[in-house]
Order: structure tokens, then C-alpha cells, then sequence
């Protein structure tokens, strides 16, 4: 991933902000940084979300596709993920150079959101065992300034609010081969419940302490992180660790419940915003890639 | 400004697909009205004074048709009185989703300036685009389109100066829509309330198609089952309940019908529908579902002839006709059905005559197709008075269950009965050919006059001006495509050259031109008319190979040795001056006078010599020559009408001409399916199964005489053979049996069929390349050899095998279209000849004999009619059939085949639809039948639609 050089003066000075809860940029410990939120950017999508963090840009799309249901869970669909590292982000990506960080990142998606906990999949089975919906997930990055999944992870969850999925229902004809029938009203669509879909915290070990939305200056401090992915009730569904170094228990207990509090707080303000957004409706102003 | 329009829609392999599309809005497009001056259209169409007296709207009006009214109304539409329509982008959109024909329709009559019809598009105009909103239907959403885009038009016109009496006037017959527009504060009225305020033209209502809620307003009585909606249908038939088929009504009896099941050879097969209510409101023609009945149901075909004759307008039971014929032997029974439902409507307009109601100043009408296997037609009209004795042409709008008739409406008023224009045009509309002038879309692609050869054309073509072409042609023909050349090499060998009008250089493929002539398919002759594929200053100037103008040709040339062996092949397109167009007879008396010597005359004996090594080597490998009886009228040159009529006469330049239009199609044939293993249109002639030989072989048998079938050969061999001593007509006699005895020669595309067997001809592979004026397929062949030899370049559909197969299946339509009509417009110019002449008495030959009727030619007239030996309404003398033979006993006098018989000869105009020309015997004498010839020995040759019946091959003299 994209990393700063800072030298030992700069981390000094980093670790005694973050000591006295004081960033080098001027927030506390569990504050993010400024966020930017678009939804229905991508026309040809079923749902997509732009989010910025910072200089942290992310788009997601979602793609609703009619497929086979896995056969161990034949009354579910399912998502898939797939992590595009553009080149734009950083130069590093260049050529094959992100397909790692693209593969490590999708599978944690995956982790995190393909969960019945996370969406309800039982919706979006058509009929058991033949067809469900597949949502294809892709994410691209267009410009990382660190903590990529958290923003990630709020942008998945603004596409799939935003996602439509074309209503559909089988016809059977009397031999028993089912068809499947689509309405022809475009507005005629199932949305997802998004409720239960988590937000990813990452917390970053600073000294003694931790802070969240971690900037690269201050990743470059840190030693190990821990992703705690958790929903608007504060259950955690998801912890991973990254970094070399080693945490104790005691700060990761403490780290979990403050990734359960930031994450809480995450979510109502999200979920606010998006139904105003969605509320504007046809007069809202686009945005898009220029804003 | 740019917006996007998404739409999800289902793939075919089961995916769902959202497409969004890019639609972009505009603020240039304008109005069209001359009124107007914000719009800076430089040429408006829509008139200032758009002057339609309606006592509704009495100031200048627009029409805005919604899409309903075009697809119901089109007649009243395509009036020249209605002017000044704008066409919503929305609604032209609509009509051609749900009607290829009608949106061709109203296709042509925008490009008719005359009708000041303009296109408004809608969709792309800034302030009429409107988006779907959230619960709205696709056809809610497009009325609200044309309710915007009428009040657009409204506000804009009235800002417009000198604009201010103009108004738009909405036409919808859509309740809904109606009152929404009127909220809207749009003009608006129903298209028969506003067709009926017309001052001008009160006929026009006549024309009123009758909408569905109209449709229902009959007596209540429901005569009919209800129809099975299509989603039960295809399930049923998916699972075998039902049998999907094609309708054929029975000429003869109103109340029966024969479903031909689609389905592979092995479970093709016919189901027999009878009864009213078993018939179910179907049509001729249409495709419907049919439910079997149980076996004990099942009934046998009755012989009886039924018309339904019943004078009264409603619905009177006949119901006790359809048990008649329950009691027929078990062996004989046929599977029996009933149609469930209707897959698709094959209605087009019919022409017939008005049976007046009894009632006087009713409005109400039967209305009697010339067709006998379409049911007689309800219409409404307040002009019946004038239509008796006329032909007129009906649209069905719809069959409710309620009604004993189907409902329909006046559309056109052809003219008199009997009237030789009139016929004409019945037999052309009957026919499906064709025949209005062609569009001015159409004629935009001809080239423009003066026309000339440049240097260019030149450049890419064989100059052969210098050649000494000469063309050889029936007389008086004015589309001239095929010439010919010979000379003698320096190495004493012979050049010959066919040369073929170069149709496929002015027609492109894919404009309209070229698609109106595909359509068309081929060039129908009339007596005393012709209907051409392609415009008149194609097909009689700049194709015609006339003499001593330059055109451009497509030249195939041999070089042969001196028994007509062929060295060598080439193709070319080429440039060439024909010196002659000559007749059969001019080119044949060239050859017969010694004391000439001219180039001409030499390379006409040149080519006759070839030609007769060419014939006699084709004979040799089977080629058969079969015989019709084939007529030509001489006409009056005032009145047009027929004076005289002689069979027609062949020449040896007859054949001269055929044998290198032989050889050239054949020559094509083997180099296109050389270059184009799998597209190349070809024509076969299939060999017909032996079954079809049975009654040539009895005929000849009861004669004395032995015919071989069982290969082409053998058959010409043994037909030459069959002589009988002081019968010189005998032999006519066998080969128009013969020919009865052959299947269809057909077109068809190389890689869909893998037997190209020409039977008549004998040759492995043929194809048509010389007529490419009057046959669409030769224009095809042209352009399949130009690309081969690299003279022009290819597109997509020609190397396209199925596109090519659905031609082949338009073209072999047409053709067989064409060939009924030429023979409809035979018979109806033999009634006229017959008229003119009174009763004549005749000498006449048995061609069959019937279980109750023989059937007589005529040689001098090539005339055939059938002399019935049982009457409805008499006692039946004493018949006695025998089916070897066959043999016909009738009170003791036995007919066979071919013996010679006395006829009178008479036109029967007692029933004016179907007039005949009435055979009677009068030797040999029946006496039973002597008392009231007239109603015991009547005949048929029922004009108009009998060709049809029979599917004999009618081989021309001269064309190949």
C-alpha cells in the first residue's frame, strides 16, 4: 500500500499528539477525517457510491446479475467482490502492481459483507437451488490518502442502499419449466436492506493509543492495525489484524470497543444523509467526477 | 442537454440486462408550420391555411393523430383530403413496434408532399421530452408524451404572428386520454366524431374502422366460444393439448375447413374443422390452435357444396346444415377438430361486392368477398346505393363472438363489376401483387436524367460497342434483358456472348429501390398490362438493351468449338451498343431469306446452328418438353379489348434465344456456387414422386400406349413415342398431362438444401440470371457473380444465408402470385372474348374424368371447363364411375380420357361475382339431360379464383 516516508522527528512529534489526543491535522483520536458521499454515479450500474475520504477516493458499483445459487446454500444469493487498483491512485498500481493489494482487499470484503448477518441474502433468492442474484461488487480506487476501508466499506454500503434491483417473478407453465418474467415498469424495482450492513473501523496502534481514519503519516507510525467491522447495533462481525507488530489483549479489547462506539456513531449519521440524498430525488444536482 | 434513458430487458439466455442509453435534447428542431416564425425551418411543411371544412373546428386546424387512430384509421389517414398532419416521433414509434405494414403506410404517405404530413420528433425537442415517472405505464407515459407535445404545439403556434386562428386538434378515441387533454386544455375529439364533421367528404365515414368497444355492441346472444388467450395457447401446444396449424377454408362449403399442422414431414398433417362453432371465427389463412375431438367425434368431408346464402342479416340458425353428413363409413373419417384459439390474424383487404339489406336506409351491410373461403363481412356505410354493382374493398376490424359475420369497413370503391380496370385491379389485390406506383422514396434512387456513359464506367467495364449484338424478343417488348453476339475466331472457333442488362449497377443493395423490388419479386404481365419490379425508366430505358444506345451489360462468353463444346468461360461486366432488337419472327425471317447476308443475319444463323447441337444434346441427357395450352389475345387497340385469341406459336428462335439463356444460367449456376458453397441463390425443379405419374400412365394405358417414368429420359423417350395414328393432338393431349404431373420449380439458397436437381431441364445445378428486369432473384445472381469475378463489392445479407432463404421464400411467393394472376387475367379476358362472341359450338377433348363431371379442353382457345353431370335441384341421371380407365358411364354412354367431344360454349353471367363460361355437351347426346340442358349439365369455370386450385406448371414459351 501507498506509504510516506516520515522520518524519527516527525514520528516523535506524531506520537506525543496522539498522546495528548491531538492530530497533526487538528482532530482527536476517533475523529474522521471530512467525507464526501454520492450515490447513482454510475448510470449503467444497478448502485453506486462514490465516497472521499480525505484524499482517499473510492467508487463503487453494483451489479445485480441472474445466476445459480451456490449449492450448499441453495435459498441464497450471494456477492462477489473485485478491487480495481487503479493506476491513477498511486503509481504503484501501474500494470500488475495492485492486483495484491486488489485481492487481499476483496477478500476481506468478502469477510465482511457476504454474511447473512450483514445482507439478507435469502432476498435475493428467485427460486431455490435454480436462480438468485448475484451482486457484483467492484470496487475501484481512485486515489488513496490511507484508511482505504473504511471508505470502502461506506461506499459499498451507500451503493447497495442506492441499488435497484429489477422485480422479477417466475412463471410455471404446466410441465413444471419455470420461466422467469420481468416487469416492464423500470421503477418497478427491490431494494436491498441495508440496515444491518457494517461499517469497517480500522484503528491504528500509536504508542498507547489508537486512532481512527489513520492518515499515512500516521499509519507509518503505527505497527499494527485492526479492522473491526461492525453494524449499527455494534455488533462485530468482522476483526482482522495487519502490521507486524504485536498488540496485547488489553488494547485490543480496548481497541474493539472503540471501534463498536465509532462505528455506532458512524452508521446513524451515514443512514441520515442517504435518505436525504435519496429524498432530493430528480432535482438533486449531480455531482459526479468533476465536483 | 443530455439525458439518460434506462430500461432493464431479459436477454436470450435468461440474463437481465440494464441498458442505459444516451438521449440527447435539443433546441433546434422546429416546428414545421409556415406560420411560424421563431422556428427557422427553411422549407415548412405544414400549410398557413390549413383549410379541412369541419364543423367542429371551424378555423385552420393541424391533426394530431395518436397512435391508435393511425394503426385503426389509416384509410381514413392515407385520404387526400386529410392534410396537414403532424406525426409525434412517439407515435410513429409505436405504430411500427405494433404494424410493419401500416407504419410502411403511413411511411409513403408522409413522403407524399401533396398531404403536408410532418414528423414532429418529440422525444428529442427540449420541451416536449418527458421521463417515465415512478408507476407509470410505457403506454401512459407516451399518451402524456402526445398530450405535452399537443399543448407545445398549441402554446407555439398561438405565439406565433398571423398564427392565432391555427389550433391543434388532438385525435385520440381513448376516453382516458381524452378527458386528461381536455383538463390539459388541448382541442380534442374522437376520430369518428371529427371524421364525421368533415363537410367536404361525408363518404369518408364509410371508411371508419370500427373500434373495439364498438365491436361489442351487438345482440347479446354469444354464438361463439371464447378464444384462448396466446399464453394458454403456447403452453398447450408445448405440451401437445393443442396443434398449432394453418386455416384453409373450404371453397365449396362455408361450414368446413382444414387445419395444415406445422410440424415435421413425419406429424404433418390435416385436421378437419367442422361447423360454425367448430370454426370459431376463424380465417383463411390464419395461423390458429386446434384441439382434437375424440374419435367417435370425428366426421368424414362432405361432398356437399354450401353457400352460405342466407339473405337475412342476423344470425338465423343454421345449425341444422352441419349434421347432414354425420353418417359417412368409418374408413373414410378424418381426424376432427376444433379451433381454440387464433396465433395470428392473416387479414388483408378483400375485394367483393355489397349485398344491399333488405331494409331500406339501413346502414348496415353484407358485404361478399370474391374470395369463396372468406365468410361474407358486416360493414357499415350510408352510401350502399352507389356501391351496388360496384367492386369494393373491405378491411375486417374484428370478429366478436356475439356476431354471425365479422365486422369490417368500406375502404375503397374500385369501380364497376365486370369492368375491365376494375377486374384488373381485383386480380391484383387479390393476388398480393404489388402494384401501386412506387413511392417517391423509391424513385429517389434512380439516376438522374439526362443520363449518359462516362469515361469512368468505361474504365472498369470490357468495351464491346464494336460487337455486333443483336436481342431477339416477343413483340412489343419494351423491357428488353438479354442480347446476343457470335463471331468466329481466328482459330475457327466461336465466340458467344449473352449479354444481360446490368440491373445491379443502378439498383444498390439495401435502398429503397432495392428493397421495393425485393418485395415485388418479379414483373407480373397482364393481358394488355404489365405491373413492374423496378420503375419504368429503369425497366423500359436505361436496362432495356435497345438498339443503338449504349448500356451497360453483364456478359458471359464461351468460346466454343464447332459442336458447340465449350472452351472456355468468362464473365464480365461490359459496355455494348446493340445494332437490332428484332422479334422471333424478324429474326426468324432473317434466317430463312437466302438472298441476306448482313453481320446480323450471319451471326443469327451462327447462333440458330448452335443452338439446335445445344437442344439436341440437352434432350439427349433428359430434358423434357412439356406442353400447356397457352393463349395470346390480340387486343383492340382502341378499347382495349380482346378481339381475337390464337394459342401461341413457337419459332426456332424461340428456342435459339432459350437454349443460351439455358446454357448461361447454367454457366452462372456452376461459378457462384463455386465461389459461395453456401449462398448462392439457386433455383431447383424437384423430380415429382411417382404417385403423380398415376393418371398419366392410365391415360396413355387406355390408349394402348406404355409410358416410362421412372426417369426424366425415360419419360421424354416414351412421350416422343406416343403417337396415335389420325390423332395428331393426342400428343399435346399426354404432355399437358404431363405437365399437370410436375412439381413447382423453386428457389432456394445453396446452403440450406442439398438438392439442386433441375428435373426439367436435366441439369444438376440452374439458377436464373438473365431477366434480372423482371425477376428480383436474377439481380441477386448478379450481384453473387460480380463479387465472385471481383466487379463489386459484397454486404452483410448477401453472405447471409437465412436472409437469403427468406427471400427465396418471398420470391418463389411472388412468383406463384403472379403466375395465378396472369392466369386470373386469362380467364377474365376469355369471358370478355366469349361475351363478345355469344354461344359458339366447339370441338373440344376429354382431360379428366370426375366421379360425377368431366373436364374438357378446348385446343383452339386453350380453354378448360367441366361439364357436371348431377344438379342439386334435379333428379341425377344414372353415373356409373370406374376408376381404372378412368371411366365415366352416364346413361349408358361411356367417356374416356381424350375422346373428342361437341361443347357449346357460352359466358353464364347469371351470377355477376362469379361469372363462367358454361359448357354443354351436345355430342354425344344424354338424353335424360336433354329436356333443361341448362341446369343439369352446368359447368364451372369459375373465373377468378380457380388458377389457384390448380397446381399445374405452366411453363412459358418465353421465358427461361
Amino acid at each position: 500500500m501507498a506509504t510516506v516516508q516520515v522520518s524519527e522527528a516527525e514520528k516523535v512529534y506524531i506520537l506525543h499528539g496522539v498522546r495528548d489526543d491531538l492530530r497533526v491535522d487538528g482532530r482527536g483520536c476517533e475523529d474522521y477525517r471530512h467525507m464526501d458521499i454520492e450515490t447513482d454515479v454510475v448510470s449503467n450500474t444497478d448502485g453506486s457510491a462514490k465516497v472521499s475520504l480525505g484524499y482517499s477516493d473510492v467508487l463503487v458499483g453494483v451489479k445485480a446479475e441472474v445466476g445459480k445459487p451456490r449449492p450448499a446454500l441453495p435459498d441464497q444469493g450471494y456477492l462477489e467482490f473485485f478491487v480495481d487498483c487503479s493506476a491513477n491512485a498511486t503509481p504503484e498500481f501501474e500494470g500488475r502492481g495492485g492486483e495484491e493489494l486488489g485481492l487481499e482487499l476483496s477478500n476481506t470484503l468478502y469477510k465482511v459483507f457476504s454474511n447473512k448477518q450483514s445482507v439478507d441474502l435469502h432476498s435475493l433468492c428467485i427460486s431455490p437451488g435454480e436462480h438468485c442474484w448475484v451482486l457484483y461488487v467492484d470496487v475501484l480506487l481512485l486515489q488513496c490518502d490511507g484508511n482505504l476501508f473504511d471508505a470502502i466499506s461506506i461506499a459499498i454500503k451507500a451503493a447497495l442502499f442506492n441499488t435497484r434491483i429489477p422485480k422479477v417473478h417466475l412463471s410455471e407453465d404446466e410441465e413444471g419449466g419455470k420461466e422467469i418474467e420481468l416487469s416492464d415498469d423500470p421503477y418497478d424495482c427491490v431494494r436491498l436492506n441495508v440496515e444491518n450492513v457494517p461499517c469497517i473501523v480500522t484503528l491504528c496502534k500509536i504508542g498507547h493509543r489508537h486512532v481512527v481514519d489513520a492518515t499515512l503519516q500516521e499509519k507509518a507510525c503505527s505497527v499494527a492495525s485492526l479492522l473491526i467491522a461492525t453494524t449499527h447495533r455494534g455488533t462485530v462481525t468482522c476483526v482482522r489484524k495487519f502490521g507486524g507488530g504485536s498488540l496485547d489483549p488489553e488494547s485490543i479489547f480496548e481497541m474493539i470497543e472503540t471501534g463498536k462506539r465509532v462505528g455506532k456513531a458512524l452508521h446513524t449519521p451515514l443512514m441520515e444523509l442517504l435518505k436525504e440524498e435519496e429524498s432530493l430525488g430528480k432535482k438533486r444536482q449531480k455531482v459526479g467526477f468533476l465536483g | 442537454m443530455l439525458k439518460s434513458k434506462t430500461f432493464v430487458k431479459k436477454t436470450r439466455s435468461g440474463g437481465i440486462l440494464k441498458v442505459v442509453r444516451e438521449h440527447y435534447l435539443r433546441d433546434d428542431i422546429w416546428c414545421g408550420s409556415e406560420v411560424c416564425g421563431e422556428c427557422r425551418d427553411e422549407s415548412p411543411v405544414l400549410q398557413r391555411d390549413a383549410c379541412m371544412e369541419s364543423s367542429l373546428c371551424p378555423s385552420p386546424h393541424y391533426l394530431i393523430p395518436d397512435t391508435n387512430v393511425i394503426l385503426h384509421q389509416i384509410d381514413i389517414l392515407e385520404d387526400p383530403l386529410i392534410k396537414n398532419v403532424i406525426f409525434l416521433q412517439t407515435v410513429l414509434q409505436e405504430v411500427r413496434h405494433r404494424s410493419a405494414p401500416v407504419y410502411k403506410r403511413i411511411r409513403d404517405a408522409i413522403h407524399n408532399a401533396d398531404k403536408h404530413f410532418y414528423t414532429f420528433t418529440n422525444e428529442h425537442h427540449r420541451e416536449t421530452f418527458i421521463e417515465r415517472e415512478p408507476g407509470e405505464s410505457a403506454n401512459d407515459r407516451n399518451d402524456r408524451a402526445i398530450r405535452v407535445a399537443a399543448r407545445w404545439y398549441g402554446q407555439h403556434l398561438s405565439r406565433a404572428a398571423g398564427g392565432g386562428e391555427l389550433q391543434v386538434v388532438l385525435l385520440t378515441d381513448d376516453q382516458d386520454n381524452k378527458e386528461k387533454a381536455e383538463k390539459n386544455g388541448i382541442l380534442v375529439y374522437k376520430c369518428e366524431e371529427y371524421v364525421k364533421s368533415l363537410i367536404a367528404n361525408p363518404e369518408l365515414v364509410d371508411r371508419l374502422a370500427l373500434t373495439s368497444d364498438q365491436n361489442e355492441i351487438n345482440s347479446g346472444k354469444v354464438l361463439f366460444l371464447e378464444h384462448l388467450p396466446l399464453s394458454k395457447i403456447q403452453a398447450g401446444i408445448k405440451s401437445g393439448i393443442y396443434l398449432q396449424g394453418t386455416f384453409h377454408a373450404s371453397r365449396d362449403n362455408y361450414l368446413e375447413a382444414t387445419v395444415f399442422v406445422h410440424g415435421e414431414a413425419a406429424e404433418r398433417k390435416e385436421v378437419l374443422i367442422q361447423g360454425l362453432q367448430s370454426l370459431n371465427r376463424a380465417l383463411h389463412q390464419d395461423v390458429v390452435a386446434v384441439e382434437l375431438l375424440s374419435r367417435e367425434c370425428w366426421v368424414s368431408p362432405s361432398e356437399v357444396v354450401l353457400q352460405d346464402d342466407g339473405g337475412k342479416d342476423e344470425d338465423t340458425g343454421e345449425e341444422e346444415v352441419e349434421d347432414k353428413n354425420k353418417s359417412a363409413e368409418a374408413s373414410i373419417l378424418k381426424p376432427t377438430g376444433r379451433v381454440v384459439g387464433i396465433i395470428k390474424r392473416n387479414w388483408r383487404p378483400y375485394c367483393g361486392l355489397l349485398s344491399q339489406s333488405n331494409i331500406k336506409e339501413a346502414t348496415r351491410h353484407l358485404f361478399t368477398p370474391d374470395d369463396r373461403r372468406i365468410p361474407r363481412i358486416r360493414i357499415e356505410t350510408r352510401q350502399a346505393s352507389n356501391l351496388v354493382g360496384h367492386k369494393i374493398m373491405v378491411v375486417i376490424d374484428g370478429w366478436p363472438k356475439n356476431s354471425r359475420y365479422p365486422n369490417g369497413h368500406f375502404v375503397k370503391n374500385l369501380g364497376d363489376v365486370g369492368g375491365k380496370d376494375t377486374e384488373t385491379e381485383v386480380i391484383l389485390l387479390e393476388h398480393d401483387v404489388p402494384h401501386l406506383p412506387f413511392s417517391q422514396a423509391v424513385l429517389s434512387f434512380l439516376p438522374k436524367m439526362p443520363w449518359g456513359i462516362t469515361e469512368e464506367d468505361v474504365k472498369n467495364r470490357m468495351d464491346l460497342r464494336h460487337l455486333c449484338v443483336c436481342s431477339v424478343d416477343p413483340p412489343g417488348c419494351t423491357d428488353i434483358d438479354d442480347a446476343l453476339h457470335f463471331r468466329e475466331l481466328e482459330n475457327k472457333n466461336f465466340e458467344v456472348g449473352v449479354h444481360i442488362a446490368d440491373v445491379s449497377h443502378f439498383i444498390r443493395p439495401g435502398n429503397a429501390l432495392d428493397q421495393e423490388a425485393a418485395n415485388r419479386g418479379t414483373t407480373v404481365y397482364l393481358c394488355g398490362k404489365r405491373i413492374d419490379m423496378v420503375p419504368e425508366l429503369l425497366s423500359s430505358n436505361l436496362c432495356s438493351l435497345r438498339s443503338d444506345v449504349e448500356r451497360f451489360a453483364f456478359s458471359c462468353i464461351w468460346e466454343m468449338n464447332y459442336s458447340a463444346e465449350i472452351i472456355k468461360t468468362h464473365f464480365t461486366k461490359s459496355v455494348i451498343k446493340s445494332k437490332a432488337s428484332l422479334t422471333y419472327a424478324e429474326a426468324q425471317l432473317r434466317i430463312d431469306d437466302t438472298s441476306l447476308n448482313d453481320d446480323i443475319t450471319q451471326s443469327l444463323r451462327g447462333l440458330n446452328r448452335l443452338a439446335k447441337i445445344l437442344k439436341a444434346k440437352r434432350v439427349e441427357k433428359g430434358a423434357l418438353s412439356l406442353s400447356s395450352p397457352e393463349v395470346r389475345f390480340h387486343m383492340d387497340s382502341e378499347t382495349h379489348d380482346p378481339v381475337d385469341l390464337h394459342t401461341k406459336e413457337l419459332m426456332e428462335t424461340n428456342s435459339m434465344v432459350e437454349e443460351f439463356m439455358l446454357l448461361a444460367n447454367i454457366s452462372v449456376a456452376r461459378k457462384i456456387y463455386e465461389e459461395f458453397s453456401e449462398c448462392a441463390l439457386l433455383r431447383k425443379h424437384p423430380s415429382p414422386p411417382p404417385s403423380n405419374y398415376d393418371i398419366l400412365i392410365k391415360a396413355a394405358k387406355s390408349k394402348g400406349l406404355l409410358i416410362h417414368t421412372d426417369t426424366a429420359k425415360a419419360l421424354a423417350d416414351s412421350l416422343n413415342l406416343a403417337e396415335i395414328e389420325g390423332f395428331p393432338y393426342f400428343n399435346t393431349l399426354l404432355r399437358i398431362l404431363a405437365t399437370r404431373c410436375m412439381m413447382q420449380a423453386v428457389y432456394f439458397c445453396s446452403g440450406m438444401d442439398s438438392d439442386f436437381h433441375h428435373y426439367g431441364l436435366a441439369s444438376p445445378i440452374y439458377t436464373h440470371f438473365t431477366s434480372p428486369i423482371r425477376r428480383y432473384s436474377d439481380i441477386i445472381v448478379h450481384r453473387l457473380l460480380a463479387v465472385a469475378i471481383g466487379a463489386d463489392s459484397t454486404y452483410p445479407d448477401l453472405m447471409d444465408k437465412h436472409k437469403q432463404a427468406t427471400l427465396c421464400n418471398n420470391l418463389n411467393y411472388r412468383h406463384k402470385m403472379a403466375q395465378y394472376a396472369q392466369r386470373a387475367s386469362v380467364a377474365f379476358n376469355t369471358q370478355l372474348f366469349f361475351k363478345s362472341k355469344g354461344i359458339l359450338n366447339e370441338d373440344g377433348f376429354i382431360l379428366f374424368v370426375r366421379k360425377n363431371a368431366i373436364i374438357i379442353l378446348i385446343p383452339k382457345y386453350g380453354l378448360e371447363g367441366t361439364v357436371f353431370f348431377e344438379s342439386k335441384d334435379k333428379p341425377s341421371p344414372h353415373i356409373a364411375f370406374s376408376d381404372e380407365g378412368p371411366t365415366l358411364t352416364v346413361e349408358g354412354h361411356t367417356f374416356f380420357m381424350f375422346d373428342k367431344v361437341k361443347v357449346t360454349v357460352a359466358l353464364d353471367a347469371s351470377n355477376i361475382q362469379h361469372q363462367k363460361i358454361r359448357m354443354a355437351l351436345i355430342e354425344p347426346h344424354i338424353t335424360v339431360t336433354n329436356y333443361n340442358p341448362h341446369n343439369i349439365l352446368t359447368s364451372g369455370s369459375d373465373l377468378g379464383m380457380r388458377a389457384k386450385k390448380k397446381k399445374k406448371k405452366k411453363k412459358k414459351s418465353h421465358k427461361y
